[in-house]
């Protein structure tokens, strides 16, 4: 008897170990998000795909003259704005999401091998910038995740939940939960911006806007001809012989583009200043007062 | 499950850190500082020497401890203006000082063409920025008549040998469109050759490589003729310089460097995109070739020597 237990326990014990080496090798699919074995029977997005293809083009083409990039530039900003301005609808569609991806990968891998090779970045400069973009991805990363969390058993429920809104709360089409009036969808993230991810959501767009600005600093006064503003900031000065060359002028356009996402970038969290922090901050301000009347 | 997930977080961790040393490669980034001679030893690190057939009836020496330290900036408005009357530059370009006697001559070597208006600036500026240094210098620029592509290398050489045949001991080999900001910027040699534009605006005040010895250099003529002058065959603006340091290096001549904020110059033109396109030309650079090629080898066409009241002006066809 007792042997017979005893080989049983070995028995376990290997099949465990078996069963464990198994779920610990790596394989090509699970590395990948997208794995082969789930494409195979879902096609891939249209709509995730072609903001990789339409922004390179719109990129190149701006690099044909000042008037053409000033025109893309326009147009890309109408879009967005048409975009930004059209009423919310069940609209699920990945290709925000993708354009926002794109644009960070293209702008990082110009910056990267584009701007890095005419050699006037510095060591530092070029850690500081890589530093920051870490930081960017790590907070839009977590804000997705916290979304994705709250969306599976999170605090806000679904739709079966309770049919009757208070009045400081609506219900996103999109998400399919309930939002609290101060967060909302976004559409250029995929997803919502609630009370959970709403911090990281800010601390994003803070670095988001850093990195956009050293970022396009760096490319501009590497592309153009600079000017000591103080100390060791450089500002660009003259930038009419950028499209002399194509990977000059691509560089520069790209930087136009961060520049544009820059503005953007200010105005989110402008907005987030104006509107939600002194709404917020009030009770906060009004412990304080008490607690210097008292 | 854990291990799993453990293995992916390593996985992931691992893929950062190696873009992240490929990306922060020092080949990939320029320096913002580099090894310099202190200003305090700038002085012992001089070669003094004047030209040969020079003399001046001055009592006193020159003192260039305030032209060191001096740190003024000038102004680029400068090449816009017109020399101060009563310059007392000698047909040729040349000027020493008359309050003091100078302590070192160097000739300043300008390989140039088709750029008249450029020149001019250039010059204006150079006299003005020259003068401030109390120093004994002539300005020697040699134009290239033929419709071959720009060599600027075979240039410098042609300049370099009429600047020793005139006795200079100290060359200094200048770009066009090169200007120093800085009066503390000495035109005179130091023992080892010197890269004096190494903080250029247009270069966001870095420098590009280690090695890179182009722009404005500084070499005593000895060494120039040790090292067999530049390369002759280098048609086309690239890597002529690169090919200089090779030389210097197999000669054991080491570069030095003023620091940065001595070192600044402005730039004026649309040649910046040369850097990364010269690194990919090393191979050119053979010892053989040193000795067969170089001041030894230089053959050319003087189509006229002209002194202006500004400068040397030397014609060639290459």
């Amino acid at each position: 008897m007792v042997i017979k237990k005893s080989q049983r326990d070995f028995d376990k014990i290997g099949r465990q170990s078996t069963l464990e080496m198994v779920n610990t090798t790596l394989t090509i699919q699970d590395i990948l998000p997208y794995g082969s074995t789930k494409s195979n029977h879902k096609k891939v997005d249209m709509d995730a795909v072609l903001p990789f293809i339409i922004l390179p083009l719109l990129l190149v083409l701006s690099t044909t003259s000042k008037l053409v990039t000033i025109i893309v530039m326009i147009f890309i900003g109408m879009g967005a704005l048409y975009v930004q301005s059209r009423p919310r609808q069940k609209n699920r569609s990945p290709f925000f999401y993708s354009w926002t991806l794109s644009s960070g990968i293209y702008m990082f891998l110009i910056f990267e091998l584009g701007i890095l090779r005419l050699l006037e970045i510095t060591q530092l400069e070029n850690f500081v910038f890589l530093l920051l973009l870490t930081s960017t991805c790590y907070f839009f990363y977590k804000m997705k995740a916290v979304a994705d969390f709250e969306l599976a058993t999170g605090t806000s429920k679904g739709k079966e939940y309770s049919p009757v809104l208070t009045s400081d709360s609506y219900y996103c089409q999109i998400c399919q939960i309930e939002v609290n009036e101060r967060f909302f969808h976004s559409i250029w993230w995929d997803c919502c911006v609630l009370r959970p991810n709403y911090i990281y959501f800010v601390a994003g767009q803070v670095f988001a806007f850093a990195t956009l600005l050293y970022g396009t600093n760096l490319g501009l006064t590497t592309v153009c001809q600079p000017f000591i503003l103080y100390g060791t900031i450089l500002m660009p000065e003259d930038c009419n012989d950028v499209y002399y060359e194509f990977d000059l002028a691509l560089c520069f356009v790209s930087c136009i583009y961060g520049l544009g996402y820059l503005l953007i970038t200010a105005l989110v969290l402008l907005r987030q200043v104006l509107i939600y922090i002194p709404k917020y901050s009030e009770p906060q301000w009004r412990k304080i007062i008490n607690v210097l009347t008292v | 499950m854990r291990h799993y997930v453990f293995k992916k977080k390593v996985l992931y961790c691992g893929i950062f850190v190696i873009t992240l040393i490929i990306l922060l490669h020092p080949d990939r980034n320029a320096r913002g500082t580099y090894e310099f001679i202190a200003k305090k030893n700038i002085l012992n690190n001089l070669l003094q020497e004047t030209a040969l057939n020079f003399s001046s009836t001055a009592i006193s020496d020159c003192d260039y401890y305030k032209v060191i330290y001096d740190d003024t900036t000038l102004p680029i408005s400068i090449i816009e203006e017109d020399l101060v009357e009563g310059h007392r530059i000698k047909e040729g370009g040349e000027y020493a000082p008359f309050d003091c006697r100078p302590k070192f001559s160097t000739a300043i070597v300008v390989p140039y063409r088709e750029k008249a208006e450029q020149l001019r600036g250039f010059l204006v500026y150079m006299h003005m920025f020259l003068r401030r240094q109390h120093i004994h210098y002539r300005i020697y620029v040699v134009e290239q008549v033929d419709s071959r592509p720009f060599n600027r290398a075979k240039l410098m050489n042609i300049g370099a040998v009429a600047a020793m045949q005139a006795g200079y001991p100290c060359l200094v080999l200048h770009d066009v469109d090169l200007l120093p900001l800085k009066p503390a910027n000495l035109y005179a040699c130091t023992k080892l050759p010197r890269h004096m534009s190494s903080s250029i605006n247009k270069f966001r005040f870095v420098l590009p490589y280690l090695n890179l010895f182009g722009g404005a250099i500084s070499i005593a003529s000895k060494q120039f003729k040790e090292v067999n002058g530049m390369s002759n065959v280098y048609f086309g603006w690239k890597g002529e310089d690169d090919d200089l340091y090779s030389r210097l290096e197999t000669h054991n001549l080491k570069l030095t460097r003023f620091e940065p904020a001595t070192s600044r110059y402005y730039m004026s033109s649309h040649q910046k995109q040369e850097i990364e396109k010269k690194r990919n030309n090393l191979f050119y650079h053979t010892k053989e070739s040193m000795v067969t090629d170089g001041l030894n080898s230089l053959k050319y066409i003087e189509v006229a020597t002209v002194l202006h009241p500004l400068f040397t002006h030397i014609m060639v066809d290459l």
